[in-house]
């Protein structure tokens, strides 16, 4: 069953020939990559080329029309298996934010995990603290996600997703409906956020931070995957004719 | 004014008749809105289930009572029903139970189906992205529901349910064509008994308008006191 047995340090996502479609358009066309544990993968490639779309099939928020996901070497795409467990693992940060508009700011961080019975609720209000303290915000505990602004919002929404305290984190684009001033201190969060270990899988379209901070970059367009290199190699010495034009477009 | 001496002593002289229809009408309408709103719930869950066949009938249903009128719905449970052996028992101690039940029973369903669609539409005003993101977390359908979705969604059921409220107040006015001693038909009775129409219609149209008028102040008042809340 496991990938390989001698991988060190071991693949925490597996994904074998991942096709999704939507209807007769083919969004990803037999996609197998695997990420491994501590490893920052930023995935850029031009809009409509199936990036969120492939981020979104990895904890199945997109049900994939054929292929496997293997988290943990478990295959999610197996009908029988309890999703739900297997979304706890797998923290994820969206473009939109989606805090709770219900609830305040700690109720957003320690409803999930307290519901799920991963902690009590002492242990949830205590690492809710620990962890706005960490993002620069101990202050906003008790404010509502309509009196923050977007950047404090998508921070505590990165709190939100460690609250659970996952294995992989999922990113589908955090800074792209940020204003310009507003994208530096969650990109700040992400950085710290990778220098600690975390698995981190990026949508982005920060280049800086594709190339800077994560340590390997996918370029998928059209529904492949064009180039899966180190970061600093996909960037200094591009390959494929579509990522040097993409390249030229957004540098 | 002659008019309006007329109307004076008509609220002297029948007052009790009015008030009796004020209350019938307050009584049906409250239980029509009720009954209404939790058959509304499980209409509207049908509505939007996975199930097909179970969303075919809900929206069969609410199709067919939102594009017939209501009183063809009162005129064939109250004569129809019983021609095909479905009649609606009477009880002893409440005089016209059965006229009774058969007013309220249409009223509800007919109800039903607008709650219906008053709660499906508030739940699906709510932003995707908020369902999601309790999924995202290992939340089941059912607990990102009840701790996120519904909480927010209240916000824009209550006042349309209230809307209702006030429309079934007005539309209750039918049930005096099969003989419930509402407001419409103690109306007709004044009117049959003193011949003064014009004044008779005048103080029921007044009666029902302060039913109306007060109860949507009520809903705007809530209203106001909700959006002080915390917006998106």
């Amino acid at each position: 069953m496991a990938g390989n047995p001698n991988a060190s340090p071991r693949d925490i996502i597996r994904v074998e020939n991942l096709v999704k479609k939507f209807q007769n358009l083919t969004v990803l066309d037999s996609i197998s990559v695997s990420f491994r544990e501590h490893e920052v993968v930023s995935i850029i490639g031009p809009s409509g080329g199936g990036k969120s779309t492939f981020l979104r099939c990895l904890n199945l928020m997109e049900q994939p029309t054929s292929g496997s996901i293997f988290v943990d070497n478990v295959n999610i795409c197996d009908k029988k298996i309890n999703i739900n467990k297997h979304r706890e693992k797998m923290g994820m940060v969206f473009q939109q934010f989606n805090l709770f508009n219900n609830m305040n700011v700690l109720k957003n961080l320690t409803a999930a995990p307290v519901k799920l019975k991963k902690m009590t609720e002492e242990e949830a209000n205590e690492r809710a603290n620990a962890l706005l303290k960490r993002v620069g915000l101990p202050d906003k505990i008790h404010s509502y996600p309509s009196e923050l602004s977007g950047g404090q919002k998508q921070r505590i929404a990165i709190v939100r997703a460690l609250m659970m305290d996952p294995e992989v984190m999922l990113f589908d684009e955090p800074t792209s409906a940020l204003d310009p001033e507003m994208i530096g201190e969650v990109l700040d969060v992400m950085k710290e956020l990778a220098h600690v270990g975390m698995t981190m899988i990026v949508v982005t379209h920060e280049m800086r931070f594709a190339r800077e901070v994560s340590t390997r970059t996918l370029f998928l367009s059209d529904g492949h995957i064009e180039e899966d290199k180190p970061s600093h190699e996909l960037f200094d010495h591009p390959e494929s004719p579509r990522l040097i034009s993409f390249l030229q477009k957004v540098l | 004014m002659p008019f309006f001496k007329t109307v004076s002593k008509l609220i002297t002289n029948y007052n009790s008749f009015f008030l009796e229809g004020v209350r019938n009408t307050l009584i049906i309408s409250a239980l029509a809105v009720l009954i209404g709103t939790m058959l509304g719930a499980l209409m509207a869950l049908a509505r939007m289930s996975n199930i097909k066949p179970l969303r075919w009938l809900a929206t069969a249903y609410i199709e067919f009572f939102r594009g017939t009128p209501l009183m063809v719905q009162l005129m064939f449970i109250f004569y129809g029903l019983p021609m095909i052996g479905v009649t609606f028992p009477d009880i002893a101690f409440i005089p016209d139970f059965s006229r009774f039940m058969a007013g309220i029973v249409a009223m509800s369903l007919n109800s039903c189906a607008y709650v219906a669609e008053v709660i499906r539409s508030g739940i699906q005003a709510v932003d995707a992205g908020q369902m999601e993101a309790a999924r995202c977390l290992g939340l089941s359908k059912k607990q990102g529901m009840t701790m996120v979705v519904l909480p927010q969604a209240i916000r824009n059921i209550l006042p349309a349910l209230g809307n209702e409220f006030v429309t079934v107040i007005k539309e209750s006015s039918v049930v005096s064509v099969i003989g419930i001693a509402d407001l419409m038909y103690r109306t007709n009775g004044v009117k049959a008994k003193t011949y003064n129409t014009l004044e008779c219609l005048f103080v029921a149209a007044v009666l029902y308008f302060i039913m109306t008028f007060i109860f949507s102040k009520l809903v705007a008042w809530t209203e106001r006191r909700m959006a002080h809340g915390r917006k998106s």
